[in-house]
């Protein structure tokens, strides 16, 4: 779906061939997605199905120009209108990896906390030094992206002092 | 606080995170020689500042160590320059000579033009600026930061960070304590306290080199 979506944002600025769109899409999304050719020729196949892109004629006749339509312009006005819901929630593999721990005999819980603390720290480091790099003029949707990763990586690193802060009030118990 | 080791090379900017009452304030507090080990040395190129006598002690402290507190602790009654200039001021250093060297730390911080404004008219990411220019005044080669990120907003937060990185990269050196761990990471190193003890591997909480 965001593939898709993404494909119609792009195109409501201009119209462009696929090899374009793949570009575009991927220094929009700041290289953290990486789409592939064909998957992108399926999905403007599906959106012209579906009526919502259309080919136009084209300076090279080997390459297919596609434009939006105006029902492909109200499908993006009603995505871009509806919030964005994790709704069921992505699977979380370190959740999970901690609740089985939680359970288990012989898991040293406080070390692979502190495991993965350090290792997510050292990926925060690692965007902060992009971030660092990053102007904020001219390269604003990376420095953005940037900052959806610190959060998300620091939301972990609360996560786990709140595992920890609830296993030692369990043990104190 | 148990046994911690740690080394912090010039040029360096190190975090200490960890609970309430981990022991953060205390590392800081030793590592400036504001207090003393029970057992233990800390070393300051290579001296044990448990062989210097009290009054070369406080000197060593005046001139190499300087602090950064989260509310800022600011003087109202001063402009940015005179705070800046006044621990200079009052460690005898000829008053041109003092206001010459604010005036170039307050340049640094990039705060150049408001050296005339007292800290009531001031944001509060200027006022820590104000704050870490006063703490590296002068010959102070060691920054001590006590959740200077606290008071303030995620943008000017990361202003800080990004300041102390730049200070650190030209040479001086620091130790921030911090609960926030986007804030730590503008750091080469993290070390977590926990219960008085570092936490985590070896590699992650020591360094080579000399301080």
């Amino acid at each position: 779906m965001t593939v898709r979506n993404s494909l119609l944002a792009i195109l409501s600025g201009q119209s462009a061939h696929g090899y374009a769109l793949k570009s575009t899409f991927e220094d929009s999304t700041a290289g953290t997605w990486t789409l592939n050719i064909g998957q992108v020729y399926t999905t403007l196949d599906r959106l012209e199905r579906d009526g919502l892109v259309e080919g136009v004629s084209s300076d090279d006749p080997k390459r297919r120009t596609w434009q939006i339509t105006e029902a492909g312009r109200k499908e993006l006005s009603g995505w871009y209108e509806a919030p964005v819901l994790d709704d069921p929630p992505a699977r979380d593999e370190l959740a999970i990896k901690v609740l089985l721990a939680v359970a288990a005999d012989g898991v040293d819980l406080t070390d692979l906390i502190q495991r993965q603390r350090e290792a997510t720290m050292e990926k925060l480091q690692g965007y902060t030094r992009h971030k660092r790099r990053a102007d904020p003029d001219e390269q604003l949707p990376w420095l953005l992206m940037l900052d959806a990763l610190v959060l998300k990586a620091e939301a972990q690193l609360k996560w786990l002092d709140l595992c920890e802060e609830r296993l030692r009030d369990r043990r104190a118990r | 606080m148990g046994p911690v080791t740690m080394t912090l090379r010039r040029g360096e900017l190190a975090a200490v995170m960890g609970p309430s009452g981990s022991g953060k304030s205390t590392l800081l507090s030793l590592a400036g020689a504001l207090d003393q080990p029970t057992e233990g040395q800390v070393l300051v190129g290579g001296i044990d500042l448990a062989s210097l006598r009290p009054a070369v002690l406080a000197d060593l402290r005046r001139r190499t160590v300087g602090s950064v507190f989260q509310d800022f602790n600011l003087l109202p009654g001063l402009n940015a320059r005179e705070n800046v200039s006044l621990p200079l001021e009052l460690d005898r250093v000829p008053l041109h000579e003092a206001r010459a060297a604010a005036e170039a730390a307050l340049g640094r911080v990039g705060l150049g033009d408001l050296a005339h404004r007292f800290p009531d008219d001031l944001s509060g990411g200027e006022r820590q600026r104000i704050a870490i220019a006063r703490a590296f005044v002068g010959t102070k080669s060691l920054l001590l930061a006590d959740e200077p990120t606290g008071a303030l907003d995620s943008v000017t937060g990361e202003r800080i960070m990004r300041l102390l990185r730049e200070l650190c990269d030209a040479g001086l050196s620091a130790i921030v304590a911090t609960h926030n761990a986007s804030h730590a990471a503008w750091c080469d190193r993290v070390l977590y306290l926990k219960d008085g003890q570092l936490a985590g591997s070896p590699d992650s909480v020591s360094a080579a080199g000399g301080a």
